[in-house]
């Protein structure tokens, strides 16, 4: 996925302000980043690595022009070079285009470009728009024509931008791809995403599916495919514009981490009441699913997997689904509803298993982070997790706020017996993780095993969604193996792997029968010479067989999970940082996966 | 010359407040229901300023896990103080962060608005180094200060007795040059004090002192707090909605209707007061606070997640954040003699301070001026007096 940023109406500051709006887009992909001016003339620069090589390109340039557009890329077609980093051009300089998704119908596209004479300089599908532009400029068409004419051609997922020469005109399309229009004073900005623009302005457009729009001096126009005017609602968005900044901390994943005392009392407030044991979702509380299908990927897919688990214990049959699984083998929905957990409400493999449950006539909910999402507007409900932005990369504090939400979700839902007990735990878990983050001993078990070959995270029950997101956060930001299994299923296979260089990180709360089971699973590794880190409360006798203890609160086993998680978070982060690593931009990763 | 930046330090721990201060540094003790810094920030903001630098040290995650990178409309930036090594010191960390004239205010006082007004209008006007100077009985605990014609005349840091009449508020406006006169400073027992320089900068020219009035309110000892939270509720500094009088309680509050809520009192966010409970006068609820059924908190500081058992009763009583009170708690209210370090307090107004996630089994009372160490477990039907050490574990 990509990030795409523009602007009209900035004058001589038009430069500064695409090349800063692609500094706050960096987490989208960051592989080659590159502007275009439009003005008489186009003029380009573009650059394979980070935003700070293009800074360092542009240094002996000297770009200008008052409407422009920039790119910043995570390869799906063709590998990080000048050549591929957009924007693309034609064959002439006159037309330069930036995209995000796949252009499926790219390849006969271009054979038919080239058969008409047109040279290609990159290996992307993108190239493609600028030729076409190209040629229906070439008829006769003017810019706008031209661009949906172009547009008309393509079939996949894009958001489009482009400039032509001759005008300080920016021309945009949409479909499935995220696109966001700022309204500013006197200039309109376009993005992927609202925090390439937010310092300017908070007035927001989101545009859909099969909407095109044009930024002029004038102002913007929105229309549809057939070039009538749409008329938009205007948002307003909250987010503070430094909500980016670091906070002084060295990595946003480390902000992120510190900032889930504060994300869940947002997450929670107004939501929940002890002294009446009830949860307040808005109308979301008179659903009353009588089963549920949770769709997600990567680390959603590890909070939906708690989800259902919470869903079951209440006698609600529920299952949990790989988005990008879901549509190639449908199972039956029956009456179920179908939640799709997006942190970004973009991410294409959820958004297109929801498409399909939504085909065969599922009511859909979305858990997501993101107000004007795709999800969000496409599904018949959605629930907020309200956990603030992320920049990390590797998710944190929307996993925990995820947990919580699903947790609300359950019991809004539902009738769970012991609301009584976990409402409280649920008051009490904002508190519980400030707790962890004064005490934690994290770093000093990271220090320990950072040279080991492998990582193993074993949980049951709740914490074995646990254990899998902490063997993926290891992977996603040192780069080393990890695999988390739920605590049984070690002896059937994985346990051949374990040795006494791959140390064992097992999640054991309260002193119940999974506890006792999992902590015969620890005797195994132990057996085997494997260090073993227990993640416990206290409740259980673990610390015999351990050779580290991480200490949480001891709460409710349901809220336990979420305290879990935050000393792997810590683990997994102090080890990336004694490596050296990327933390907040892991290579060959981007924050929300946007093709599938 | 405008102002727009200021430096605020917030990097001591404040040993006298412990055991209130062990897991954060004393701008970060509630005045009522939130952060003294808060209050510093606001006043900031009122007065112009968009761009804050805070000098963070002690503990200083929970100062940026707080606030974050904005507040309200305001830019912040973080800057370290590995080592407190004095409010010079702290200063100059903020150096690079710095360009042209800046305020820098202390962040563990609450202040009004129109002291940081008052401070820039001066240096405005004449462009000389201002610092704020207020009119209190107790010259001797801060540094006093002696005016001739608007110019500071003398400085002296806590002298003898209280026979000055004026004292330095820490709210002071310098151009850029302030940093090579830090530079320039010896150092005093290995320590910077700003003040050392601004005695400097004295022997060099003129430094304006500017008289200022307004809500000035600071905590030296943790009895204190409660004092403070009379000073704000009684001006009506809260954030919650004004219910009637001085009720303020938040919308995301649960209030049963059989409580009873006597003003002055702050309920804040996600609080919850059970039914017959009666809270206040003088009372601030922190954030996600539990007050439980029939329970009567009166004249008390109660900070973010406390849970107050059915049936206590809090007189006089400061909690730091995730206390649990069990039911049947009492705290009857002082007075009674506190004991700080080697000092002995006689008759202070504090029934007793509990310091953050001690847990209270139920049925236990604290004897006036009891002061609790953080973690400490307080078993059932105890009798708690003195002071009572961290992690304890208490038992009849």
């Amino acid at each position: 996925m990509c990030g795409i940023i523009g602007c009209v109406g900035r004058g001589d500051e038009t430069l500064d302000v695409l090349v800063e709006g692609l500094s706050k887009l960096e987490y989208r992909g960051y592989d080659s980043a590159g502007v275009a001016l439009s003005g008489d003339r186009i003029e380009i620069c573009k650059q394979s690595g980070e935003i700070d090589d293009l800074r360092a390109a542009l240094e002996s340039r000297e770009l200008g022009g008052a409407a422009g557009i920039g790119h910043t890329r995570w390869s799906t077609h063709g590998p990080p070079t000048d050549a591929n980093a957009h924007p693309h051009m034609d064959c002439h300089g006159e037309v330069a285009v930036v995209h995000n998704g796949i252009i499926e119908n790219y390849q006969q596209l271009r054979d038919e470009l080239v058969g008409a004479g047109h040279t290609f300089d990159s290996d992307t599908d993108t190239e493609v728009v600028p030729h076409l532009i190209e040629a229906a400029l070439a008829d006769g068409a003017d810019p706008e024509t031209a661009f949906r004419r172009a547009i008309g051609r393509l079939e996949g997922s894009y958001a489009v931008a482009a400039v032509v020469a001759g005008e300080d005109v920016v021309h945009v399309a949409r479909n499935d791809s995220p696109l966001v229009l700022g309204l500013g004073e006197d200039a309109t900005y376009l993005a992927s995403d609202v925090p390439a623009f937010r310092e300017h302005t908070d007035r927001v457009v989101y545009l859909d599916d099969g909407e095109f729009a044009r930024l002029d001096a004038e102002g913007w126009t929105v229309t549809d495919t057939g070039g009538n005017e749409v008329e938009k609602t205007v948002d307003t968005v909250e987010w503070d514009p430094e909500e980016t900044g670091k906070s002084g901390y060295d990595h946003f994943m480390l902000k992120e981490i510190h900032e889930q005392p504060r994300a869940l009392r947002q997450c929670l407030r107004g939501r929940v009441d002890e002294l009446s044991a009830s949860v307040d979702i808005g109308d979301l509380g008179d659903l009353s699913p009588t089963g549920v299908h949770f769709v997600a990927c990567g680390t959603s897919y590890h909070a939906a997997l708690y989800g259902a688990h919470l869903f079951r214990e209440a006698g609600i049959p529920a299952q949990t689904f790989l988005a990008s699984e879901y549509a190639t083998s449908v199972p039956p929905i029956g009456d179920a509803l179908v939640v799709g957990v997006t942190q970004s409400g973009e991410t294409a493999d959820t958004l297109s298993a929801l498409r399909e449950a939504r085909r065969r006539g599922a009511r859909t909910l979305t858990v997501t982070n993101t107000v004007g999402s795709t999800a969000a507007r496409e599904c018949d409900h959605a629930l907020y997790i309200r956990a603030g932005p992320e920049i990390g990369v590797a998710a944190s504090k929307t996993f925990a706020s995820q947990l919580t939400a699903l947790t609300l979700l359950v019991l809004g839902t539902t009738r769970v017996s012991d609301a009584r007990d976990l409402i409280p735990a649920l008051r009490n878990l904002p508190g519980d993780v400030q707790e962890i983050l004064d005490t934690s001993t994290a770093e000093a078990v990271a220090e320990e095993y950072v040279d080991a070959g492998a990582y193993f995270f074993i949980g049951r029950g709740y914490q074995y969604p646990v254990a899998l997101e902490g063997a993926l956060k290891m992977k996603e930001i040192t780069y080393k193996h990890a695999e988390g299994f739920a605590a049984g299923e070690l002896k059937h296979g994985p346990l051949a792997l374990v040795t006494e260089d791959t140390p064992v990180f097992a999640v054991v709360t309260g002193d119940g029968e999974m506890a006792r089971k999992t902590i015969g699973n620890v005797k195994e590794v132990e057996a085997r010479d494997a260090p073993v880190v227990a993640v416990t409360d206290g409740q259980s006798d673990v610390e015999r067989y351990a050779d580290h203890v991480l200490e949480v609160p001891a709460t409710d086993p349901r809220t336990a999970a979420t305290l879990a998680n935050v000393q792997l978070q810590l683990v997994s982060y102090h080890t990336a940082n004694m490596l050296g690593r990327s933390i907040d931009k892991p290579r060959n990763l981007a924050k929300s996966v946007t093709v599938e | 010359m405008s102002v727009n930046t200021a430096v605020v330090l917030a990097a001591g721990e404040g040993t006298r407040l412990r055991p209130l201060t062990h897991n954060r540094p004393k701008p970060m003790l509630p005045a009522a229901n939130r952060p003294i810094l808060s209050y510093v920030f606001d006043a900031l903001i009122a007065a112009g300023v968009d761009r804050i630098v805070v000098v963070v040290g002690y503990k200083r995650d929970r100062v940026r896990d707080h606030f974050g990178p904005t507040y309200r409309d305001a830019d912040l930036a973080y800057v370290t103080q590995e080592k407190q090594l004095g409010s010079g010191h702290a200063l100059l960390q903020a150096r690079e962060t710095v360009d042209g004239p800046t305020l820098v205010v202390n962040g563990d006082r609450v202040i009004d608005p129109s002291i940081v007004r008052d401070v820039i209008a001066e240096f405005e006007d004449t462009g000389a180094p201002t610092l704020s100077v207020l009119e209190r009985p107790n010259t001797s605990q801060y540094g006093a200060v002696v005016l001739r014609g608007g110019d500071i005349a003398e400085l002296v840091e806590k002298p003898e007795d209280d026979a000055y009449r004026l004292i330095n508020a820490g709210v002071y406006a310098f151009d850029d040059s302030i940093f090579d006169a830090i530079d320039a400073t010896d150092r005093t027992d290995g320590e910077l004090a700003l003040t050392d320089t601004i005695e400097r900068l004295m022997d060099g020219g003129r430094v304006r002192g500017v008289r200022t009035e307004g809500m000035w309110v600071d905590a030296t000892y943790p009895w204190d707090l409660l004092s403070v939270a009379d000073e704000v509720l009684a001006r009506g500094r809260v954030d919650e909605p004004n219910q009637n009088g001085s009720v303020w309680v938040d919308d995301d509050a649960t209030v049963h209707e059989s409580a009873v809520l006597q003003g002055p009192v702050v309920v804040g966010p996600d609080c919850e007061v059970g039914a017959g409970a009666v809270v206040g006068p003088d009372t601030a609820l922190g954030r996600n606070v539990t007050v439980g059924a029939n329970a009567t908190v009166r004249a008390s500081v109660l900070d973010t997640d406390t849970r107050v058992g059915a049936g206590s009763t809090l007189v006089e009583t400061v909690t730091g954040q995730d206390v649990s009170l069990g039911a049947g708690t009492v705290v009857p209210g002082g007075p009674g003699d506190v004991r700080v370090g080697n000092e002995i307090f006689e008759d202070r107004r504090l029934g007793a301070v509990i310091g953050a996630r001690v847990v209270a089994d139920g049925a236990s009372s604290f004897a006036p001026g009891t002061l609790v160490g953080p973690n400490a477990h307080v078993g059932t039907a105890v009798r708690a007096s003195g002071t009572i050490g961290a992690n304890a574990e208490v038992v009849r």
